[in-house]
Protein backbone atom coordinates (compact mmCIF):
# COMPACT_ATOMS: atom_id res chain seq x y z
CA UNK A 1 0.00 0.00 0.00
CA UNK A 2 2.68 2.11 1.09
CA UNK A 3 4.74 2.28 -2.15
CA UNK A 4 1.87 2.77 -4.20
CA UNK A 5 0.95 5.83 -2.52
CA UNK A 6 4.70 6.73 -3.17
CA UNK A 7 5.21 6.09 -6.16
CA UNK A 8 1.36 7.30 -7.75
CA UNK A 9 2.64 10.23 -5.65
CA UNK A 10 5.95 11.14 -7.21
CA UNK A 11 3.76 9.89 -11.19
CA UNK A 12 1.63 13.13 -10.03
CA UNK A 13 3.74 15.66 -9.01
CA UNK A 14 6.05 14.78 -12.31
CA UNK A 15 2.83 15.31 -13.94
CA UNK A 16 1.86 19.16 -12.47
CA UNK A 17 5.09 20.34 -12.65
CA UNK A 18 4.65 21.03 -16.24
CA UNK A 19 3.88 23.96 -17.15
CA UNK A 20 3.29 26.02 -20.71
CA UNK A 21 6.14 28.56 -20.46
CA UNK A 22 5.78 32.16 -20.87
CA UNK A 23 4.31 32.74 -24.52
CA UNK A 24 1.29 35.07 -25.27
CA UNK A 25 -0.69 33.19 -27.79
CA UNK A 26 -3.41 35.94 -27.82
CA UNK A 27 -3.74 39.43 -29.53
CA UNK A 28 -3.14 42.59 -27.27
CA UNK A 29 -3.88 44.67 -30.52
CA UNK A 30 -6.57 46.77 -29.81
CA UNK A 31 -7.95 48.47 -32.96
CA UNK A 32 -11.11 49.72 -33.88
CA UNK A 33 -12.45 48.15 -37.38
CA UNK A 34 -13.70 50.77 -40.10
CA UNK A 35 -15.55 50.76 -43.10
CA UNK A 36 -15.70 53.59 -46.02
CA UNK A 37 -17.99 54.00 -48.92
CA UNK A 38 -19.70 56.97 -51.01
CA UNK A 39 -22.95 55.36 -51.59
CA UNK A 40 -22.41 52.26 -53.22
CA UNK A 41 -22.15 53.25 -56.78
CA UNK A 42 -19.33 55.89 -56.77
CA UNK A 43 -15.60 54.61 -56.03
CA UNK A 44 -13.11 56.20 -53.63
CA UNK A 45 -10.32 56.37 -55.79
CA UNK A 46 -7.63 57.42 -52.80
CA UNK A 47 -7.94 57.56 -49.22
CA UNK A 48 -5.62 59.16 -46.98
CA UNK A 49 -6.35 59.12 -42.87
CA UNK A 50 -4.31 60.78 -40.45
CA UNK A 51 -4.78 60.87 -36.41
CA UNK A 52 -5.51 63.94 -35.85
CA UNK A 53 -2.72 66.74 -34.83
CA UNK A 54 -0.32 63.67 -36.40
CA UNK A 55 1.30 65.20 -39.60
CA UNK A 56 5.05 63.81 -39.06
CA UNK A 57 6.92 60.95 -41.01
CA UNK A 58 5.13 57.51 -40.65
CA UNK A 59 1.91 58.97 -38.54
CA UNK A 60 -0.39 58.43 -41.78
CA UNK A 61 -2.63 55.63 -41.06
CA UNK A 62 -3.62 54.59 -44.70
CA UNK A 63 -2.48 55.35 -47.96
CA UNK A 64 -4.54 53.84 -50.12
CA UNK A 65 -4.60 54.86 -53.87
CA UNK A 66 -6.57 51.73 -55.73
CA UNK A 67 -10.20 52.56 -56.66
CA UNK A 68 -12.81 50.36 -54.89
CA UNK A 69 -16.46 51.07 -54.38
CA UNK A 70 -15.61 50.67 -50.41
CA UNK A 71 -12.91 49.97 -48.10
CA UNK A 72 -12.00 48.73 -44.90
CA UNK A 73 -9.00 49.51 -42.44
CA UNK A 74 -8.12 49.36 -38.49
CA UNK A 75 -7.52 52.12 -36.41
CA UNK A 76 -5.90 52.80 -33.21
CA UNK A 77 -8.05 54.47 -30.21
CA UNK A 78 -6.59 57.28 -28.05
CA UNK A 79 -5.57 55.76 -24.59
CA UNK A 80 -5.28 58.83 -22.83
CA UNK A 81 -8.44 60.61 -24.42
CA UNK A 82 -12.15 59.98 -24.09
CA UNK A 83 -12.68 60.66 -27.96
CA UNK A 84 -9.97 60.16 -30.82
CA UNK A 85 -9.75 62.12 -34.37
CA UNK A 86 -9.50 61.21 -37.54
CA UNK A 87 -8.36 63.25 -40.68
CA UNK A 88 -10.06 61.93 -43.85
CA UNK A 89 -8.71 62.59 -47.14
CA UNK A 90 -11.14 60.88 -49.86
CA UNK A 91 -11.02 61.27 -53.42
CA UNK A 92 -9.01 64.69 -52.08
CA UNK A 93 -11.39 66.47 -49.89
CA UNK A 94 -10.71 66.25 -46.55
CA UNK A 95 -13.33 65.72 -43.43
CA UNK A 96 -12.58 65.19 -39.90
CA UNK A 97 -13.82 62.43 -37.84
CA UNK A 98 -14.00 62.51 -34.01
CA UNK A 99 -14.39 58.89 -32.01
CA UNK A 100 -16.05 59.30 -28.50
CA UNK A 101 -15.59 56.42 -26.29
CA UNK A 102 -14.52 55.35 -23.11
CA UNK A 103 -11.77 53.17 -22.47
CA UNK A 104 -11.00 50.41 -19.90
CA UNK A 105 -7.80 48.31 -19.13
CA UNK A 106 -8.76 44.80 -19.12
CA UNK A 107 -6.58 42.19 -18.49
CA UNK A 108 -6.04 39.11 -21.13
CA UNK A 109 -3.64 36.74 -19.48
CA UNK A 110 -0.81 36.66 -17.23
CA UNK A 111 1.46 35.78 -20.36
CA UNK A 112 -0.22 38.95 -22.20
CA UNK A 113 -0.77 41.05 -19.99
CA UNK A 114 -3.64 44.02 -20.58
CA UNK A 115 -5.21 45.98 -23.55
CA UNK A 116 -7.61 48.51 -24.14
CA UNK A 117 -11.21 47.68 -24.09
CA UNK A 118 -13.32 50.44 -25.39
CA UNK A 119 -17.15 51.58 -25.68
CA UNK A 120 -17.77 53.64 -29.02
CA UNK A 121 -20.54 56.41 -27.92
CA UNK A 122 -20.59 58.93 -29.98
CA UNK A 123 -19.67 60.90 -33.33
CA UNK A 124 -18.62 64.42 -34.27
CA UNK A 125 -17.61 64.65 -38.11
CA UNK A 126 -17.68 67.64 -40.44
CA UNK A 127 -19.71 68.01 -43.72
CA UNK A 128 -18.05 65.86 -46.35
CA UNK A 129 -19.45 62.72 -43.86
CA UNK A 130 -23.27 61.63 -44.64
CA UNK A 131 -23.48 59.63 -41.80
CA UNK A 132 -21.41 57.11 -39.85
CA UNK A 133 -23.07 53.97 -38.63
CA UNK A 134 -22.48 51.79 -35.83
CA UNK A 135 -22.40 47.99 -36.13
CA UNK A 136 -20.74 46.46 -32.77
CA UNK A 137 -19.73 49.31 -30.14
CA UNK A 138 -17.15 46.93 -28.89
CA UNK A 139 -13.54 47.72 -29.34
CA UNK A 140 -11.22 44.84 -28.29
CA UNK A 141 -8.30 42.99 -29.13
CA UNK A 142 -11.04 40.22 -30.62
CA UNK A 143 -11.93 43.21 -33.25
CA UNK A 144 -9.41 42.88 -35.48
CA UNK A 145 -10.59 39.06 -36.11
CA UNK A 146 -13.86 40.51 -37.69
CA UNK A 147 -15.02 38.80 -41.18
CA UNK A 148 -14.46 40.98 -44.01
CA UNK A 149 -17.94 42.21 -44.60
CA UNK A 150 -18.19 42.98 -40.93
CA UNK A 151 -16.64 46.01 -38.70
CA UNK A 152 -17.14 48.87 -36.08
CA UNK A 153 -18.52 51.62 -37.61
CA UNK A 154 -19.55 52.22 -41.31
CA UNK A 155 -18.66 55.51 -42.81
CA UNK A 156 -20.59 56.94 -45.39
CA UNK A 157 -18.79 60.18 -47.56
CA UNK A 158 -21.33 62.53 -48.65
CA UNK A 159 -21.97 61.79 -52.47
CA UNK A 160 -22.86 65.29 -53.30
CA UNK A 161 -19.21 66.85 -51.96
CA UNK A 162 -17.41 63.77 -52.86
CA UNK B 1 22.60 -35.19 38.59
CA UNK B 2 22.04 -31.57 40.30
CA UNK B 3 23.47 -29.85 37.19
CA UNK B 4 20.64 -32.04 35.24
CA UNK B 5 18.18 -30.91 37.39
CA UNK B 6 18.96 -27.26 37.69
CA UNK B 7 19.14 -27.05 33.84
CA UNK B 8 15.56 -28.67 33.98
CA UNK B 9 14.21 -26.35 36.24
CA UNK B 10 15.73 -23.58 34.54
CA UNK B 11 14.33 -24.58 31.36
CA UNK B 12 10.75 -24.71 33.13
CA UNK B 13 11.15 -21.33 34.70
CA UNK B 14 12.04 -19.31 30.86
CA UNK B 15 9.06 -21.31 29.64
CA UNK B 16 6.74 -20.13 32.34
CA UNK B 17 8.31 -16.68 31.82
CA UNK B 18 7.91 -17.16 28.11
CA UNK B 19 3.97 -18.31 28.41
CA UNK B 20 3.41 -15.30 31.06
CA UNK B 21 5.31 -12.82 27.85
CA UNK B 22 3.16 -14.86 25.47
CA UNK B 23 0.01 -13.81 27.11
CA UNK B 24 -2.12 -11.69 24.58
CA UNK B 25 -2.24 -8.13 25.30
CA UNK B 26 -5.75 -7.24 24.26
CA UNK B 27 -5.92 -5.27 20.59
CA UNK B 28 -8.25 -2.25 19.84
CA UNK B 29 -8.74 0.35 16.97
CA UNK B 30 -7.88 3.69 17.91
CA UNK B 31 -9.03 6.54 16.23
CA UNK B 32 -9.75 9.83 16.97
CA UNK B 33 -9.04 13.69 15.22
CA UNK B 34 -6.43 13.87 12.94
CA UNK B 35 -4.41 17.22 12.31
CA UNK B 36 -2.20 17.95 9.60
CA UNK B 37 -0.05 20.36 7.39
CA UNK B 38 -0.02 20.33 3.56
CA UNK B 39 3.36 19.90 2.73
CA UNK B 40 3.08 20.78 -0.84
CA UNK B 41 2.15 24.71 0.03
CA UNK B 42 6.05 25.05 1.02
CA UNK B 43 6.83 24.02 -2.73
CA UNK B 44 5.06 25.75 -4.67
CA UNK B 45 7.40 28.61 -4.83
CA UNK B 46 9.59 26.40 -6.43
CA UNK B 47 7.36 24.85 -8.89
CA UNK B 48 5.32 27.91 -10.09
CA UNK B 49 6.30 31.13 -11.24
CA UNK B 50 6.09 34.03 -9.58
CA UNK B 51 7.02 35.03 -5.92
CA UNK B 52 4.76 32.70 -3.73
CA UNK B 53 4.02 31.90 -0.13
CA UNK B 54 1.41 29.37 1.30
CA UNK B 55 0.45 27.34 4.14
CA UNK B 56 -2.26 24.70 4.87
CA UNK B 57 -3.54 22.87 7.74
CA UNK B 58 -6.34 20.35 7.69
CA UNK B 59 -8.72 18.09 10.17
CA UNK B 60 -10.62 15.23 9.97
CA UNK B 61 -12.59 13.06 12.29
CA UNK B 62 -13.69 10.07 12.06
CA UNK B 63 -17.75 8.81 11.69
CA UNK B 64 -18.54 5.97 11.53
CA UNK B 65 -15.26 4.22 10.46
CA UNK B 66 -15.15 4.86 6.66
CA UNK B 67 -16.75 9.16 7.08
CA UNK B 68 -13.87 11.46 7.66
CA UNK B 69 -15.67 14.79 8.02
CA UNK B 70 -13.26 17.47 7.20
CA UNK B 71 -11.73 21.00 7.53
CA UNK B 72 -8.80 22.62 5.41
CA UNK B 73 -8.13 26.33 6.19
CA UNK B 74 -4.98 28.06 4.61
CA UNK B 75 -3.49 31.47 3.20
CA UNK B 76 -1.91 31.78 -0.39
CA UNK B 77 0.02 35.07 -1.07
CA UNK B 78 1.17 35.62 -4.93
CA UNK B 79 3.05 38.54 -6.24
CA UNK B 80 4.25 38.67 -9.87
CA UNK B 81 5.95 40.74 -11.78
CA UNK B 82 5.37 40.86 -15.52
CA UNK B 83 6.36 42.93 -18.49
CA UNK B 84 3.67 45.44 -19.09
CA UNK B 85 2.06 44.80 -15.15
CA UNK B 86 2.67 44.05 -11.21
CA UNK B 87 0.15 41.87 -9.72
CA UNK B 88 -0.29 41.39 -6.40
CA UNK B 89 -3.09 38.91 -4.63
CA UNK B 90 -2.81 37.39 -1.04
CA UNK B 91 -5.90 35.62 0.77
CA UNK B 92 -7.18 33.22 2.95
CA UNK B 93 -9.66 30.42 2.11
CA UNK B 94 -11.39 27.41 3.97
CA UNK B 95 -13.13 24.06 2.79
CA UNK B 96 -15.54 21.54 4.48
CA UNK B 97 -16.65 18.93 3.30
CA UNK B 98 -16.15 14.54 3.44
CA UNK B 99 -14.04 11.65 2.64
CA UNK B 100 -15.49 8.74 1.92
CA UNK B 101 -13.20 5.00 2.52
CA UNK B 102 -13.68 3.10 -0.63
CA UNK B 103 -11.25 0.36 0.80
CA UNK B 104 -11.85 -2.36 3.27
CA UNK B 105 -9.72 -2.06 6.17
CA UNK B 106 -7.54 -5.39 6.27
CA UNK B 107 -7.31 -5.35 10.77
CA UNK B 108 -8.19 -3.61 13.56
CA UNK B 109 -4.28 -2.01 13.48
CA UNK B 110 -4.80 -1.26 9.48
CA UNK B 111 -5.50 2.72 9.10
CA UNK B 112 -4.77 2.85 5.63
CA UNK B 113 -7.13 4.40 3.27
CA UNK B 114 -8.43 5.18 -0.10
CA UNK B 115 -11.08 7.68 -0.24
CA UNK B 116 -12.93 9.78 -2.47
CA UNK B 117 -14.73 13.19 -0.91
CA UNK B 118 -16.45 16.72 -1.57
CA UNK B 119 -15.73 20.02 -0.29
CA UNK B 120 -17.18 23.32 -0.55
CA UNK B 121 -14.37 25.78 -0.30
CA UNK B 122 -14.33 29.92 0.07
CA UNK B 123 -12.10 32.42 -0.18
CA UNK B 124 -11.55 36.14 0.61
CA UNK B 125 -8.58 37.79 -0.69
CA UNK B 126 -7.56 41.35 -2.07
CA UNK B 127 -5.91 42.02 -5.38
CA UNK B 128 -4.00 44.72 -6.98
CA UNK B 129 -2.19 45.34 -10.11
CA UNK B 130 -0.22 48.41 -11.14
CA UNK B 131 2.79 49.24 -13.61
CA UNK B 132 0.21 48.70 -16.32
CA UNK B 133 1.58 50.59 -19.69
CA UNK B 134 0.41 49.95 -23.39
CA UNK B 135 1.54 51.91 -25.71
CA UNK B 136 -0.25 52.42 -29.36
CA UNK B 137 -0.34 55.33 -31.88
CA UNK B 138 -1.56 58.27 -29.83
CA UNK B 139 1.39 57.31 -26.95
CA UNK B 140 1.65 55.36 -24.03
CA UNK B 141 -0.64 54.84 -20.95
CA UNK B 142 0.78 54.01 -17.82
CA UNK B 143 -1.96 52.79 -15.20
CA UNK B 144 -2.79 50.81 -12.04
CA UNK B 145 -5.99 49.15 -10.39
CA UNK B 146 -6.64 49.64 -7.11
CA UNK B 147 -6.76 47.07 -4.18
CA UNK B 148 -10.10 45.46 -4.07
CA UNK B 149 -10.94 42.84 -2.00
CA UNK B 150 -12.94 39.97 -3.31
CA UNK B 151 -14.54 36.51 -3.03
CA UNK B 152 -14.90 33.06 -4.26
CA UNK B 153 -16.97 30.33 -3.86
CA UNK B 154 -16.34 26.91 -5.34
CA UNK B 155 -16.67 23.34 -5.04
CA UNK B 156 -14.00 20.08 -5.52
CA UNK B 157 -13.87 16.14 -6.09
CA UNK B 158 -11.33 14.90 -3.79
CA UNK B 159 -9.65 11.58 -4.86
CA UNK B 160 -6.84 10.85 -2.36
CA UNK B 161 -4.96 8.37 -0.01
CA UNK B 162 -3.97 8.44 3.91
CA UNK B 163 -1.22 5.83 5.26
CA UNK B 164 -0.07 4.98 8.73
CA UNK B 165 3.94 5.38 8.69
CA UNK B 166 4.50 4.88 12.17
CA UNK B 167 1.54 5.08 15.03
CA UNK B 168 -0.68 7.56 14.64
CA UNK B 169 1.37 9.53 12.23
CA UNK B 170 0.17 9.27 8.80
CA UNK B 171 1.50 10.77 5.28
CA UNK B 172 -1.57 11.36 2.73
CA UNK B 173 -2.03 13.08 -0.58
CA UNK B 174 -4.95 14.00 -2.83
CA UNK B 175 -5.61 15.01 -6.48
CA UNK B 176 -8.43 17.50 -6.68
CA UNK B 177 -10.46 18.89 -9.21
CA UNK B 178 -11.67 22.35 -8.74
CA UNK B 179 -15.39 23.83 -10.11
CA UNK B 180 -15.17 27.60 -9.45
CA UNK B 181 -19.01 28.58 -8.15
CA UNK B 182 -18.92 32.32 -8.09
CA UNK B 183 -15.93 34.26 -8.40
CA UNK B 184 -16.50 38.93 -7.41
CA UNK B 185 -16.46 40.06 -11.27
CA UNK B 186 -14.26 42.85 -11.68
CA UNK B 187 -14.43 44.81 -15.36
CA UNK B 188 -10.68 45.14 -15.12
CA UNK B 189 -9.29 42.36 -14.22
CA UNK B 190 -10.45 38.81 -13.52
CA UNK B 191 -8.41 37.09 -10.71
CA UNK B 192 -6.28 34.80 -12.36
CA UNK B 193 -4.81 33.30 -9.11
CA UNK B 194 -7.56 32.80 -6.35
CA UNK B 195 -6.14 31.37 -2.77
CA UNK B 196 -7.66 27.89 -2.08
CA UNK B 197 -8.22 27.48 -5.95
CA UNK B 198 -5.21 28.50 -7.96
CA UNK B 199 -5.13 29.80 -11.62
CA UNK B 200 -8.64 30.07 -13.12
CA UNK B 201 -7.34 30.16 -16.84
CA UNK B 202 -8.27 26.83 -16.94
CA UNK B 203 -11.88 25.88 -16.75
CA UNK B 204 -11.91 22.96 -14.10
CA UNK B 205 -8.41 23.62 -12.20
CA UNK B 206 -6.64 21.23 -10.58
CA UNK B 207 -4.29 20.65 -7.49
CA UNK B 208 -2.33 18.22 -5.65
CA UNK B 209 -1.43 18.42 -2.39
CA UNK B 210 0.76 16.10 0.22
CA UNK B 211 0.05 16.13 3.52
CA UNK B 212 1.69 14.91 6.91
CA UNK B 213 -0.92 14.50 9.93
CA UNK B 214 -0.83 13.21 13.40
CA UNK B 215 -4.24 11.62 15.13
CA UNK B 216 -4.93 12.15 18.39
CA UNK B 217 -5.77 8.67 19.64
CA UNK B 218 -9.20 9.49 21.65
CA UNK B 219 -11.48 7.02 20.96
CA UNK B 220 -10.72 3.09 20.86
CA UNK B 221 -12.95 0.57 19.57
CA UNK B 222 -13.54 -3.68 19.10
CA UNK B 223 -14.95 -3.32 15.74
CA UNK B 224 -13.25 -3.02 12.07
CA UNK B 225 -15.97 -0.91 10.06
CA UNK B 226 -17.77 -2.34 7.33
CA UNK B 227 -17.04 -1.72 3.85
CA UNK B 228 -19.79 0.90 2.66
CA UNK B 229 -21.59 -0.86 -0.03
CA UNK B 230 -21.24 0.88 -3.84
CA UNK B 231 -24.05 -1.54 -5.64
CA UNK B 232 -27.11 -0.36 -3.96
CA UNK B 233 -29.59 -3.17 -2.98
CA UNK B 234 -29.01 -6.37 -4.10
CA UNK B 235 -31.65 -7.71 -6.67
CA UNK B 236 -34.76 -10.14 -5.96
CA UNK B 237 -33.13 -13.63 -5.97
CA UNK B 238 -29.62 -12.06 -5.94
CA UNK B 239 -27.37 -13.63 -3.46
CA UNK B 240 -25.69 -10.93 -1.18
CA UNK B 241 -21.93 -12.38 -0.39
CA UNK B 242 -22.41 -10.69 3.31
CA UNK B 243 -25.50 -11.71 4.00
CA UNK B 244 -25.01 -14.77 6.78
CA UNK B 245 -27.58 -16.73 5.56
CA UNK B 246 -25.97 -17.12 2.41
CA UNK B 247 -25.37 -20.66 2.00
CA UNK B 248 -21.79 -19.68 0.30
CA UNK B 249 -20.92 -18.07 4.08
CA UNK B 250 -21.69 -21.18 5.51
CA UNK B 251 -19.34 -24.36 6.07
CA UNK B 252 -21.59 -26.99 4.71
CA UNK B 253 -22.45 -24.81 1.37
CA UNK B 254 -23.61 -26.78 -1.27
CA UNK B 255 -21.77 -24.36 -3.34
CA UNK B 256 -18.34 -25.05 -1.80
CA UNK B 257 -15.75 -23.15 -1.39
CA UNK B 258 -11.63 -23.12 -2.38
CA UNK B 259 -9.84 -20.79 -4.38
CA UNK B 260 -8.70 -20.64 -8.46
CA UNK B 261 -4.70 -20.64 -7.62
CA UNK B 262 -4.54 -23.72 -8.94
CA UNK B 263 -6.33 -23.05 -12.34
CA UNK B 264 -9.96 -23.45 -10.86
CA UNK B 265 -10.00 -27.18 -11.74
Amino acid sequence: MRYIQIVISLFIFVLLSCNDGNRCYESVDTLMVGSFSINGFKPINNLIINGVNRNGVGDTLVNDTLSTLTKRYTFPLSLTSDSTGFVLKANGIKDTLYVRHTLIMSFISENCGFAPNYIISGFRYTAGIDSVKVTDKKVNPKSIEKLTNDQNILIYFNSAVH
Amino acid sequence: MTKIFSSILILLFINSLQGFSQKKAEVWRYEGPRFGIDLSRFLMPYMQKGKRSAWEVQADVPYKGNWFPTFEFGMQSFNDQRDGFHYKNNGTYARLGVDMNIVKFESLKDHDFVFIGARYGYSLFNQQTDGISYTNYWGALNSSIPSRTMNAHWAELVFGMKGELFSNFFLGWTLRAKFPLAVTSDPNIKPYIIPGIGKTSNGVPFDFTVGIYYRFPIFRTKTLPKVIKMGGNTHPGEVDPNDPNNPRNSGNSQYGSGSMRNGGQ
